[in-house]
């Protein structure tokens, strides 16, 4: 006999609702196909057209599953949305900007490292540390809410996309308004500022949400079985 | 033969209406629908289960896990209160409906 819920599980493989949904669905799902096949078997059809028979319940699996996650949530997309994109991405967001002031009245200093002319950029070692681990929580909650794999990656680098958007357009605006600023900052010093708060508190980000990431994308790989 | 749109409009009362009997999980109920309507309504897996999501999240229908004698986990749905109240003006409208045609019919045959 086919193994139905492998077949199911690997049709619905883009099945967007959280993890617990999914396998009630991918179960119920493989429950009825093999509730068809030993129906024709029981009718006397070889196993091979049996099978085929069950399989053609569902001539478009694409199309079920947007019309199980319609079903399931049509009303309730908002709430989800928030549930698995921006509650862990403003989660990372407030814990990582909020731990850098805390240390900071704990006494924690920056590692400073010469950069062009007069210009240095700050490290904050211990707080870099920290950020894998904010990062990987963001995206885990996002996981387990049933996020995507781009929901995922967001959630954990979201303070990153925060201070890149600050960087190139709240800064470019204040130079607008204040030219002081910008008489101040050369090109040299608003790189490594991006070095200081952009691209390294990014990577520290990204390395903690990829993980979780490539983890949901094996999870997924590993459904992809071949058919029945 | 029964049309396309007709029978998605007829979907839900179908599916009321064979709980309405006993509590039923997905494949005994297009099993039952299929044979109280002598084949004119036949529900695949792809049309039945995004109805029944449906209904289940109005609060029409209420499913659980059970398991079969024989071991099966089967979920099971069975019709809420307000499914049951529901019911009685949906069939009112459909026979509304039915005996409207009925009537229109017959006009255009006489």
């Amino acid at each position: 006999m086919p193994d139905w819920q492998k077949f199911v599980q690997v049709q619905l493989a883009g099945l967007a609702l959280s993890a617990g949904a999914k396998a009630d669905v991918v179960d119920e799902l493989a429950g009825h196909l093999e509730e068809v096949y030993e129906g024709h078997r029981r009718q006397g059809m070889a196993e091979a057209l049996a099978a085929q028979q069950a399989m053609r319940q569902v001539t478009d699996w694409n199309a079920l599953q947007r019309h199980i996650r319609n079903a399931k949530e049509g009303e309730d997309l908002m709430h989800n949305r928030v549930r698995r994109l921006w509650f862990p991405g403003f989660l990372t967001l407030t814990l990582s900007t909020g731990l850098l002031p805390m240390l900071l009245k704990f006494g924690l200093q920056p590692q400073l490292v010469p950069w062009s002319g007069p210009d240095t950029i700050l490290f904050y070692v211990p707080w870099l540390l920290t950020l894998p681990l904010l990062s990987a929580l963001g995206a885990y909650i996002s996981l387990r809410a049933g996020g995507s794999a781009r929901a995922i990656l967001f959630s954990g680098i979201f303070p990153m996309l925060s201070l890149a958007a600050c960087f190139f357009v709240i800064l470019p605006l204040s130079f607008e308004l204040d030219r002081s600023i910008a008489f101040h900052l050369t090109p040299a010093g608003f790189l490594g500022l991006l070095l200081s708060w952009v691209v390294t508190p990014g990577a520290a980000l990204l390395i903690g949400a990829l993980p979780i990431e490539i983890l949901y994308t094996r999870k997924m790989h590993s459904q992809r079985v071949p058919g029945v | 033969m029964i049309g396309a749109g007709i029978k998605r409009g007829t979907a839900e009362l179908a599916i009321l209406s064979v709980l309405e009997e006993s509590p039923l999980h997905g494949y005994e109920m297009a099993r039952r629908i299929e044979e109280q309507t002598k084949g004119a309504l036949r529900f695949t897996l792809a049309a039945l289960y995004p109805m029944l999501y449906r209904m289940e999240q109005r609060g029409w229908i209420r499913g659980a896990w059970e398991t079969s004698p024989s071991g099966r986990r089967k979920r099971c749905y069975r019709l809420t209160p307000a499914g049951k109240k529901k019911l009685s003006p949906l069939r009112k409208e459909w026979a509304e409906l039915f005996g409207a045609l009925k009537r229109l019919t017959k006009v255009a045959h006489a």
